[in-house]
């Protein structure tokens, strides 16, 4: 066989350089290309990572086994050496940037599955990637911070089994550098500017909604063949909302993302709530964040030596209890309580009355109060009973009005009385003991101190004023803890207490678990999970709207957003995609048929999403941790994949 | 302790009810009292402290209701407190048991005899829940160590004796404390076919477990739809509870001349939502769509809306009548059920949630079915639910008055707010309630089938005891047990005279097994007695059973809570007291006895658990007793093999749960006992967990 030249750019040569000329036949296989130009470059380095890159038609050559003539390469071929992994500037969930080598010839699917190693995140089927919202100013500005985080210097061949080093993968423990990557990746950013979340891109309407998914990248082909090149941005995000095992303790890196992800999702109003939803998705990021902060070291401390911890020292406690007397244990059965001068005030009785001041004691669950302090042993004026009450702040801290609002209720109905305290410690503390109490525990409960010490830093906050700002890293702007359309809609006066309010119920929660209620309430919008696709069903002349979601389509209206139809993907019998014409076809049960082209992202996405989600439902059956990646092929790949 | 009396209580009038219960409590006193009282004449002066503490256990108790009992009640209701008494006992038993010689096996007296019995029905008080076993087992250190200890404690400075002695004592006043404490109700149910039924439920009960209670004494067939309900008549409501409520909590909101009910019904709205999970979550599609419904989809629409990380609400909205404060008109409101509350459209916007206004959130409230309405409110229909906060009874501005117009859309939303208010729990009861049906079920074709009843004995009864505390997560097998349990307390008086010498006379039975009684302290108790020796009895062997008189079988079926009143348990002789005179309990007497050498067969009663770790024992618990073992060995006789079953004492298996096995013991001074095995356990299991990751 004739022998002919077959010239290759070698990338690591660098641009300027001129391709290396190797002769070949037309049987050599591709293997043997690769020897003999690595032999011709006289560079002496691991070349294992690379491979042939075929320029004109956009594709690799790793078949090595595959003879020239089989992959039909002539001499014009340009083709380029180059390394399969290369830097890539992901943007994760949370807003933040990170470098790091991935996989640019597998298929996406396999290279997010590398990124989701390297992060350790499980479940690496539910995450995509998919290229950003362009932005056009202060490009500049977010170069500098991008390059914070790097990850790039981590070996790929170091990142195998997560096994634990100081509570973190392996690879992360190796320098401070990558120390502070996991601690990132791990821990929940604090809350952003309120400025910051005006100007970040925000979906107006439902087509806005529906373009974003236009930008998911194709999970059966490359990063290369998608024409992404070394160092580019693309995001990395969640993409099918159907959170499977999810294990906090395994889990904190794919929690605190998916947590980011959420938060994300509210304040930007890609998802719509309700104000009462939003106050609480408040009151749970101001909670995280406050806990995050102030124990970081959560994440480094392994299961096991807390309850080790925990069980010494309850042993402690337990001895020390043994070895006190009977007395003080007949003490420890009394319950504290608390006794002070306060005002009360009770509309409805004779309202022109006001406030009026008597010695008030708060024992258990209930206020007794007295006409003085010396009367306080014999029978109080009256007592009143403070499980199933309300308690709400009527707080003026400028004003130096420190009301508490209670509804008590009654057989006859609900009572309203307030309390006024003299200054905040005294607030603080009565405040406290009202909600202790309206949830049934008496003061004795362990969570009174920190009840005492959120209604303080909540006072604070109120204290605030935006004109004098003050620098303490403690205090957080309310604004930046809600959606711009309440920020502009309440000032920080009115919003703080009705944030401080919401967080009576949640102030009780662990970071953990703080951070799965926020994904649970998330999880409970009826929005939520509904990825949105501008369609043109057969036989329609208008365009319309259809959300995909975990278990089922939805058909709405596009002028009026209402749902018109809903089909459950286990009523599917089949589904088809015409590629020619770009068009999707399914059959349910009962002979349904239903077609439509997609118009605002291509029907790959269309099909994928659909074909990911069966797939995802087929996990929760098998139970097994291994990853059936030719099933999921076979349900996304569309032709490509035959 | 052979003295008893006898309290006529089926003669007694309604008038003497109040002061029989104040007797009933002064015997109950002298009941725990009885510490003492083998060794020693009994001292009064203590006695009465204790007496109090009683006293404020009862002083919960609902008057009216009992004032309102039907004199049939009345036994019933002596069953329920006598079971409240043997509580006491058992702790008390176990305690002495643990003080008597070890080698007086023979009993000395009746009283005796039973004291096994209590130690082996787990202590009411504090843990109810899984933790039943970390209780006994925390006991154990102090029973172990004595029997050998004995001589060496004889050697110990009288003054430690006496110290220690007087810590115990003092222990044990302060757990009667907390049990005194502890709320109890008198509650009248109102059974399906209108008579009713009286109990007596303390404030840890859950509805789940008064049901189990109710299955016991009637004969129904336990399916999912048995429900406890209230009906609210001034207000025309009627709420089901939900099986995971402690009934004391509800009823504690009625007023004192309340005439509301609670029923005993069965509800077939209760668990439709999981029969037919379509009605409610696809409630759009068209009705053959949802006629058809697979099985296999109802499943997976359960599965989707229940099993994922977050429950999922159904998604309704629709016109309903609202009534207007204070005006007597109805008006149309577009409402939208979230999982964060009722939202409705004002005028003039969109359905967008931005634009919703919050008009209820479930924190404070509970959904109530509305009855003829139409008459009383001028209702557009009768198909009426009503939301308002517990505690409210009467009319007020408070209650929110929704009106539907048909009875499917009510009881769509009533389901929907239920969904959203009770979230997993919900469906927890449900599977709890499922699991409980089908075990009765299949209890009764196996029963059926066989007769023979001997075969049900101890393990089975220990197995109920055990049960009983891990409160009201009903375990399955637990019901087949609860019958036998249930039993009311046979042969009983006799059954302890056979098998023991000094035959003391009757009294000393188990009290008839109320509900709470058979939960406590089961009937075949008796026989753990006989095994003293055993150490490691743990499931009786069948031949030491042989001897014992197996329940009988027609008692088994016995609707327990008519039990007579023969078989009181005995009050302590000299000790007589009036009810309730001081305020505080002094401590027990000092003087009382010489540190009783335990008896190795049984666990102590443990004493009640401080309540707040019982959480965390109730977890830890299990893998605990291996480890302790190998503490213990070092220093003590060798302790009896932790019963092979027992670590697995989870709930599932009968033969898991066993109550009885003594558990290792460890050489510690009583005082640090109780609450040290615990610890010790928990120490053990987090090391283990520890070596374990790593």
């Amino acid at each position: 066989m004739a022998a002919w030249d077959l010239s290759v750019a070698v990338e690591d040569l660098g641009a300027d350089a001129p391709p290396i000329t190797v002769s070949v036949t037309s049987d050599l296989h591709i293997g043997g290309v690769i020897l003999k130009l690595v032999e011709k470059s006289q560079v002496k380095r691991d070349w294992s990572d690379h491979a042939l890159w075929w320029e004109q038609k956009q594709q690799w050559l790793l078949r090595t086994a595959w003879t020239l003539e089989k992959c039909g390469i002539q001499a014009d071929a340009g083709l380029i050496f180059m390394p399969q992994h290369k830097p890539l500037r992901l943007g994760l969930p949370n807003g933040l940037n990170l470098r790091l080598r991935v996989c640019f010839s597998g298929t996406v699917f396999r290279t997010v599955l590398g990124i989701c190693k390297m992060l350790n995140i499980r479940r690496p089927e539910e995450l995509s990637l998919l290229r950003p919202v362009e932005e056009k100013k202060r490009k500049k500005v977010r170069d500098l911070s991008e390059e914070l985080y790097d990850l790039t210097e981590v070996p790929l061949t170091s990142v195998s089994r997560p096994c634990l080093y100081n509570g973190m993968p392996a690879h992360f423990a190796d320098s401070p550098k990558t120390e502070k990557v996991y601690k990132m990746l791990s821990v929940s950013q604090p809350a952003p500017a309120p400025e910051a979340i005006a100007k970040l891109y925000h979906p107006a309407s439902v087509v806005d909604k529906a373009h974003i998914h236009s930008r998911w990248l194709d999970s059966s082909r490359s990063l290369m063949e998608q024409g992404v090149q070394e160092n580019d941005r693309l995001w990395l995000r969640f993409k099918y909302y159907c959170f499977h095992d999810l294990e906090p303790k395994y889990d904190a890196v794919r929690l605190t993302q998916m947590y980011e992800q959420a938060r994300w999702a509210i304040l930007l109003e890609d998802i719509d709530c309700t104000e009462e939803e939003m106050l609480l998705f408040g009151a749970i990021q101001y909670h995280i964040n406050k806990l995050s902060l102030s124990e970081p070291q959560t994440m480094t401390s392994s299961p096991a030596m807390d309850d080790l911890d925990s069980a010494l020292q309850c042993l402690e406690v337990k001895l020390d209890g043994a070895n006190s007397s009977p007395q003080d244990m007949l003490e420890n059965l009394t319950a504290p309580e608390l006794n002070d001068y306060l005002k009360i005030f009770r509309p409805k009785r004779l309202t022109l009355k006001g406030y009026k001041q008597y010695w008030f004691k708060f024992k258990d669950a209930s206020i007794s109060y007295y006409k003085s302090k010396e009367e306080s042993l014999g029978e109080p004026i009256q007592q009143i009973n403070l499980k199933g009450c309300e308690a709400a702040p009527d707080v003026n801290v400028a004003g130096q009005k420190f009301c508490i609002k209670l509804l008590i209720p009654a057989p006859e109905g609900m009572n309203e009385v307030y309390l006024r305290c003299e200054n905040e410690e005294q607030y603080s503390s009565w405040m406290a003991a009202c909600r202790l109490a309206s949830k049934g525990k008496s003061l004795a409960d362990s969570s009174f101190q920190s009840e005492v010490q959120s209604i303080r830093s909540f006072l604070a906050m109120q204290q605030t004023n935006p004109n004098t700002h003050t620098d303490d890293s403690m205090s957080i702007n309310t604004h930046s803890l809600v959606s711009p359309r309440y920020s502009k809609k309440y000032k920080t006066k009115q919003l703080t207490p009705r944030i401080l309010e919401a967080y009576q119920n949640v102030a009780q929660l662990s970071l953990t678990d703080a951070l799965l209620r926020f994904l649970q309430i998330w999880q409970a919008l009826p929005d939520f999970g509904i990825s949105l696709v501008v369609v043109r069903f057969k036989g329609s002349r208008k365009d319309e709207v259809l959300g995909i979601t975990p278990n089922r389509l939805i058909r709405i209206d596009l002028g009026v957003g209402e749902v018109v139809k809903t089909w459950r993907y286990n009523n599917m019998r089949q589904w088809n995609v015409n590629w020619d014409i770009r068009q999707v076809a399914i059959e349910f049960d009962g002979n349904v048929n239903i077609a439509f082209s997609c118009v605002t992202a291509d029907c790959k996405i269309v099909h994928e999403f659909i074909g990911g989600y069966i797939f995802m439902s087929t996990r929760s059956r098998e139970q097994s941790d291994t990853l059936n990646e030719e099933l999921f092929h076979k349900l996304t790949g569309g032709h490509e994949a035959l | 302790m052979t003295h008893c009396r006898h309290f006529g209580l089926n003669t007694c009038y309604m008038d003497d009810i109040d002061a029989m219960f104040s007797d009933l409590l002064g015997e109950m006193d002298l009941l725990t009292q009885s510490l003492g009282v083998e060794t020693l004449p009994p001292e009064p002066p203590s006695s009465s402290s204790k007496e109090m503490n009683f006293s404020m256990g009862f002083a919960d108790m609902n008057v009216e209701s009992l004032n309102e009992l039907e004199e049939n009640d009345l036994d019933a209701l002596m069953a329920d407190l006598m079971a409240d008494l043997n509580d006491t006992e058992e702790k008390l038993g176990g305690q002495k048991e643990a003080e008597a010689p070890h080698t007086d096996l023979p009993p000395a007296s009746h009283g005796f005899s039973f004291y096994p019995e209590s130690s082996l029905s787990t202590p009411t008080s504090p843990e109810r829940g899984p933790n039943t076993f970390s209780a006994p087992l925390a006991d154990s250190p102090a029973p172990i160590l004595s029997p050998p200890t004995l001589p060496q404690h004889a050697k110990l400075s009288m003054e430690e004796i006496e110290a220690q002695m007087k810590a115990d004592k003092i222990k044990l006043a302060l757990e009667k404390l907390k049990e005194a404490k502890v709320k109890k109700l008198v509650v009248k149910v109102v059974m399906h076919d209108g008579s009713s039924k009286t109990l007596m439920v303390d404030e840890r009960q859950t509805v789940r477990d008064v049901l189990d209670n109710l299955f016991e004494k009637t004969h129904c067939d336990c399916n999912v739809d048995w429900s406890l309900s209230e009906t609210n008549p001034e207000l025309q409501l009627e709420r089901g509870f939900e099986e995971h409520e402690n009934l004391v909590d509800p009823l504690s909101a009625w007023t004192r001349d309340s005439e509301n009910k609670v029923l005993f019904q069965e509800r077939p709205d209760k668990y439709e939502v999981f029969k037919n999970p379509q009605n409610f979550y696809l409630w759009k599609k068209d009705k053959k769509t949802i006629k058809d419904m697979k099985d296999r989809d109802k499943e997976l629409l359960v599965e989707e809306n229940f099993c994922g990380t977050s429950i999922i609400v159904p998604d309704l909205e629709g016109v309903l009548y609202l009534r207007e404060d204070g005006k007597k008109s109805w008006k149309q409101r577009l409402f939208l059920l979230r999982a964060s509350g009722i939202y409705y459209v004002p005028k003039g916007k969109s359905k967008t949630s931005r634009d919703l206004v919050c008009f209820v959130q479930f924190d404070n409230v509970n959904v109530y079915y509305g009855k003829e309405f139409k008459n009383k409110y001028k209702a557009p229909t009768d198909f009426c639910f009503v939301l308002k906060h517990p505690q409210i009874q009467k009319e007020s501005q408070y209650i929110k008055y929704l009106c539907c117009d048909d009875a499917w859309t009510m009881n769509l939303w009533v389901t929907g707010i239920r969904i959203a208010k009770y979230g997993k729990s919900l469906y927890e009861n449900y599977k709890t309630s499922m699991k409980k049906a089908a075990i009765t079920t299949a209890w009764t074709n196996r029963t059926a089938g066989t007769t023979s009843i001997p075969s049900t004995p101890s393990p089975t009864t220990k197995a109920k005891a055990s049960g009983q505390a891990n409160g009201h997560a009903p375990q399955p097998p637990a019901e087949p047990v609860a019958k036998v349990g249930n039993a009311p307390p046979p042969p009983p008086p006799m059954l302890p005279t056979q098998i023991l010498p000094p035959p003391p006379p009757d009294p000393v039975l188990p009290p008839p097994p109320p509900p709470l009684a058979n939960k406590k302290s089961p009937p075949a108790t008796s026989v753990p007695r006989q095994l003293p020796s055993l150490p490691t009895s743990f499931p009786p062997s069948p031949t030491s059973m042989a001897n014992l008189p197996p329940p009988p079988p027609s008692l088994s079926q016995d609707d327990s809570s008519e039990s007579p009143p023969d078989f009181l348990p005995p009050p302590p002789p000299t000790l007589g007291f009036g009810p309730g005179a001081g305020s505080l309990p002094p401590p027990p007497p000092v003087s009382f006895l010489p540190p009783p050498p335990p008896d190795p067969g049984f666990p102590l009663p443990p004493p009640p658990p401080d309540p707040a770790f019982c959480p965390v024992t109730n977890r830890d618990s299990l893998p605990a007793p291996p480890p302790r073992q190998s503490n213990i060995g070092a220093g003590a006789p060798p302790p009896p093999p932790p019963p092979p079953s027992a670590s697995a004492g989870l709930q599932s298996t009968p033969s898991v749960r066993r109550t009885g096995p003594p558990p290792p013991k460890r050489t510690t001074p009583p005082l640090a006992a109780p609450g040290g095995g615990d610890f010790m356990s928990e120490l053990a299991k987090a090391m283990a967990k520890k070596r374990g990751n790593q």
